[in-house]
């Protein structure tokens, strides 16, 4: 018994650096479920708190970018207005009191506007922190999109910040499409360059050219159909694949992301709940 | 306790320099430096094991809370703070009872870069094999340890020797 305590108090630095190591391991491993650990990563609001403060700063340096941003948008939208009631004016003759327009289920969408608080381009898994939380009304499974294109989908939310995991993350998987040609594959990001991921599933028979644009499917409720995503920058394809390789160039610079919008999808609920109940009945 | 108080407030200093200035650095998308492994290195010599290792966990964890990557940052701070005593036998040698904060002044010039350049390339090596959790990009990985730990290097050296003492 005795031998057993000196040799316990001999090695005690070993087991103490042992337990340390054993303590942040397991850490690393239940992290890869990433919403256990919620309560100590950047949802927490004494650290986002930090964040935000830090982010109040640095926005101002970026305040230029953000305005010719939203000047840019306010004029393509100010033509879409215009087109649109051009289109309105020559309808209305036709259209009597009898039929009434009706938007399409899939179409019924609200956008939450949020800022980025914390992101990182240079990780292999890549997270961002948005301002925003259940209490804005954002849920989790939500898409976010910025003003160039794609971002990412709402993985964790907590009452006043959220997490989403972006494209930059081996774990996203956001479902894309040709706008010319509509066939689709999925997008995946491959560790190395924050400006570039792959596109996967792209049967040989399909024809591409670069500089194609690729754009989400609307097959995931996450996204509606047509949000820009990126360009073909190269393909490649060997003789005995059966599938291209596609380096996509993102369109949406996530080193200088601040504003984003969340998409709430109005009908997510009841369309979910079709398509459970339909999978129940086989 | 002058030294105490100093070093509270280089552990505070430093991961807030860590958290909010280098993280933000992405130099080329392989650059990181992690200067945050200076507060370890700059501990004194005879600074009791176990109280080493406990600091390491603390401040590992610290920078862990800010980057979302619970436990990696603390897993490679553990390990190099544990083998730092050996690599400080292996290339100085300081008499007993002596008890020198590592510096220019105590190790010698070549003997302080080299224990520098050993424990910032293990910690390195640690955390970003950690990070990529597998071989795959093997080539990416060696790169961006190479560079990143260069990067962290430079910085140290740059600091202690503006340090005068």
């Amino acid at each position: 018994m005795k031998n057993l305590i000196n040799f316990l108090i001999q090695y005690s630095v070993v087991f103490l650096f042992l337990l340390l190591e054993i303590i942040s391991f397991s850490l690393i491993v239940k992290n890869q479920e990433y919403q256990k650990s919620v309560f100590l990563t950047s949802s927490n609001s004494m650290v986002s708190g930090m964040y935000e403060w830090s982010n109040s700063v640095v926005e101002f340096f970026k305040l230029r970018a953000a305005n010719d941003n939203l000047s840019e948008e306010n004029t393509a939208l100010k033509n879409q207005i215009i087109n649109l009631q051009n289109k309105l004016s020559t309808l209305k003759p036709e259209a009597s009191d009898s039929i009434h327009f009706r938007i399409p289920p899939e179409m019924e969408y609200r956008f939450i506007s949020a800022k980025v608080i914390n992101s990182s381009t240079n990780k292999l898994l890549n997270y961002i922190t948005l301002n925003k939380g259940s209490i804005d009304g954002i849920k989790i499974d939500m898409g976010v999109i910025s003003d160039e294109g794609v971002v990412g989908i709402v993985k964790t939310v907590s009452q006043r910040f959220s997490v989403v995991i972006p494209v930059l993350n081996p774990k996203s998987d956001i479902s894309c499409k040709f706008k010319r040609n509509n066939y689709s594959g999925g997008l995946i990001w491959s560790g190395e360059d924050y400006r570039y991921a792959s596109l996967t599933d792209i049967a040989r028979h399909v024809e591409l050219a670069l500089g194609d644009t690729i754009v989400t499917s609307g097959y995931t409720s996450s996204f509606p159909e047509g949000i820009p995503v990126g360009n073909i920058e190269d393909f490649k394809i060997k003789e005995s694949d059966a599938y291209y390789k596609i380096k996509v160039k993102l369109s949406v610079n996530f080193h200088t992301l601040s504003h984003v919008k969340v998409i709430n999808y109005l009908n997510f609920q009841q369309q979910k709940d079709l398509e459970k109940k339909s999978e129940e009945q086989l | 306790m002058p030294t105490v108080l100093q070093n509270i407030f280089s552990f505070i200093f430093l991961v807030l320099f860590q958290v909010l200035v280098l993280n933000n650095i992405q130099f080329l998308g392989y650059i990181n430096p992690y200067l945050y492994i200076l507060f370890i290195l700059t501990l004194p010599v005879q600074m009791p094991r176990w109280f080493l290792l406990i600091l390491a966990f603390i401040l590992g964890i610290s920078i862990d809370i800010f980057s979302n990557t619970l436990g990696m940052h603390a897993f490679a701070t553990v390990f190099v703070a544990f083998f730092r005593d050996g690599i400080v036998k292996l290339f100085t040698n300081i008499e007993e009872g002596n008890n020198p904060t590592p510096s220019f002044y105590t190790f010698g010039v070549s003997g302080y870069i080299k224990y520098i350049v050993v424990i910032v390339l293990i910690h390195h090596a640690t955390l970003f094999t950690l990070e990529a959790f597998s071989f795959v990009h093997f080539w990416i990985l060696i790169t961006k340890i190479l560079l990143s730990s260069l990067v962290t290097i430079l910085l140290i050296l740059g600091i202690q020797s503006i340090k005068t003492k």
